[in-house]
């Protein structure tokens, strides 16, 4: 079948702005679930306080969306927006762009759901430090919403960026890996991000005077847990940016798409090992405030050992791209 | 939106080399840079026992500051490097903070600015770690646990100035790009003003606080 570039381009848009908001829908609705789970569960073990829960619960939740709204606005601009050039390898960057926001969209949604579910449990528990609980709650699931951000980043410049002076042949394998490549990545980052940002929000709720020393190394767990999704963003930058030679061989072109899928996949599991680092440390400094700084410290380095499978990705990833 | 992801540039030729210099990047960091002097003056020029204003918001960041690189770092390194860390999230958030005003742009926008000062942290953090340790002990760590771990060993130090600067310069230009993409399709009504507190203020400071955070973690690393 033969089709020319303008329909090839209202066909990847389409499938791609489809896909982006299907898969956007899914990690935040299973987080707000949870967080509306937990929120039940904590109203009928302290009754009283029943509108306070339910009002941090709505806010929480609607925190948790925003990473399907991120998905919402990349799909709407893929179905409406009318891109001035148009090529074979503007189609496959839609079909990139597309899926990097899916993809990207899942671990954030799914991740702060814990924080805002453990703030509602931790409202129950300890009403006056339920201001406290809040700001925490807020400023982590803001920290989670980075990995889907990160992705909002690279499907807008697939969207946006004009790829004509691009060969189509090596090209789409880049763009579409370039969206893989940050959008499977955000995955992990996102899950293991809201690990922390929960075991914090538990931590605070049962000792409401260790909240400075809880909030630091969240936001360190965190920070160091979305290492592995900003790898992939330096991979999907190097895709995007670089220029590759024209061939009519299809090897090159594989070998870009699975330096995109390959540095994708290897993140998920740092990210959320790393999460799961950074939980038990959270957890760990709340009880135990004195060794904040040893417990930090052993979080670093076991989240560096942890990290080291993102690394060899990245290194596979960096082969594929300059030595293949 | 054609706008998105380009920079002004400033081109011209030294001796045959081009030079190139991101112009709108620079004046907006001295704007930052003017601003933080003026603040400091404001802050001590007449300091007394009952403080005023600006005393007060200076003495409350400098000493939480000094805080938490103590409880990182330990009283004696703090006494070094304390005044790093505070001058860093200062202009870090003050970098971030400069988007919400219209015309003016984040000088962290551009990938130049977290870079340089994330390999400002990584050489300090090993110079400190060299001169505490000594070289020979600083080199035997990379041959940990086993010898031929010595190539990722270094990627993975490398891979840490990438990730916090890459950090920075994701969440700054990815909150710009969403301020910019919505105010185009909402026609700047109602949403821009949420988005630029959210993304300005908000995550603006947070992530000014976890650059830092990780500068004060990575030097206290290789010190210890």
């Amino acid at each position: 079948m033969d089709m020319d570039a303008l329909s090839a381009m209202r066909i990847a848009a389409y499938a791609g702005g489809g896909f982006a908001m299907g898969m956007g829908a899914l990690g935040a609705a299973i987080g707000e679930g949870y967080t509306a789970a937990q929120a039940n569960i904590a109203v009928s073990r302290n009754p009283q306080i029943s509108g306070d829960i339910f009002k941090n619960m709505l806010v929480g939740q609607a925190v948790a969306e925003s990473a399907s709204i991120f998905a919402l606005v990349v799909a709407i601009l893929l179905l409406f927006f009318e891109t001035p050039s148009a090529g074979y390898i503007q189609a496959a960057s839609l079909m990139g762009a597309g899926m990097c926001m899916g993809f990207g969209a899942l671990g954030s949604g799914m991740g702060s759901g814990f924080p805002s579910a453990e703030t509602c449990l931790g409202i129950a528990r300890q009403p006056m430090a339920s201001t406290r609980l809040t700001t925490n709650m807020l400023i982590g699931s803001a920290v989670c919403q980075t990995p889907a951000i990160l992705s909002m980043v690279v499907s807008l410049l697939l969207l946006f960026m004009q790829f004509k002076d691009i060969p189509f042949q090596p090209g789409w394998g880049a763009v579409i890996g370039a969206g893989l490549s940050t959008g499977l990545a955000a995955i992990g980052s996102g899950y293991g991000g809201g690990l922390a940002a929960g075991a914090s929000c538990e931590g605070v709720a049962r000792n409401p005077n260790s909240v400075g020393n809880v909030t630091t190394t969240m936001l360190v767990g965190q920070a160091v847990a979305q290492t592995s999704s900003i790898f992939g963003l330096l991979i999907s930058f190097v895709l995007i940016f670089k220029s590759f030679p024209e061939s009519q061989a299809l090897s090159p072109a594989i070998a870009l798409l699975s330096a995109g899928i390959c540095m994708g996949f290897g993140g998920i599991g740092p990210g959320v090992g790393n999460g799961e680092v950074a939980r038990g440390a959270v957890r760990w400094v709340a009880r135990n405030t004195e060794s904040a700084a040893d417990l930090m410290r052993i979080m670093l380095v076991g989240q560096a050992v942890s990290q080291s499978t993102a690394i060899y990705a990245m290194v596979v990833s960096l082969v594929l791209i300059f030595v293949i | 939106m054609e706008e998105l992801g380009k920079i002004h540039q400033l081109l011209f030729y030294i001796a045959g080399y081009p030079i190139r210099l991101n112009i709108e990047v620079m004046i907006m960091t001295w704007i930052v840079i003017v601003v933080l002097i003026v603040f400091g003056w404001l802050c001590s020029s007449r300091r007394a026992m009952v403080p005023n204003r600006f005393q007060i918001i200076g003495e409350l960041l400098v000493s939480k500051l000094y805080e938490l690189t103590e409880d990182a770092m330990g009283k004696y390194l703090a006494q070094t490097y304390a005044p790093l860390i505070c001058a860093l999230f200062m202009f870090l958030v003050l970098c971030n903070w400069l988007g919400i005003i219209p015309h003016l742009h984040e000088p962290t926008k551009d990938l130049n600015t977290p870079l340089s000062l994330g390999l400002m942290g990584f050489v300090i953090a090993h110079y400190a770690g060299i001169k505490s340790k000594g070289f020979k002990q600083y080199a035997r760590e990379y041959f940990q646990p086993m010898f031929f771990m010595m190539p990722l060993n270094v990627i993975g130090e490398l891979a840490k100035v990438v990730s916090i600067s890459f950090r920075l310069f994701g969440n700054i230009m990815g909150g710009s790009i969403i301020i910019t993409v919505v105010s185009y399709l909402t026609y700047s009504i109602l949403l821009p003003p949420l988005l630029n507190a959210f993304f300005g203020l908000f995550v603006g400071t947070i992530q000014a606080f976890v650059f830092t955070m990780l500068t004060v973690v990575y030097i206290s690393v290789q010190v210890k």
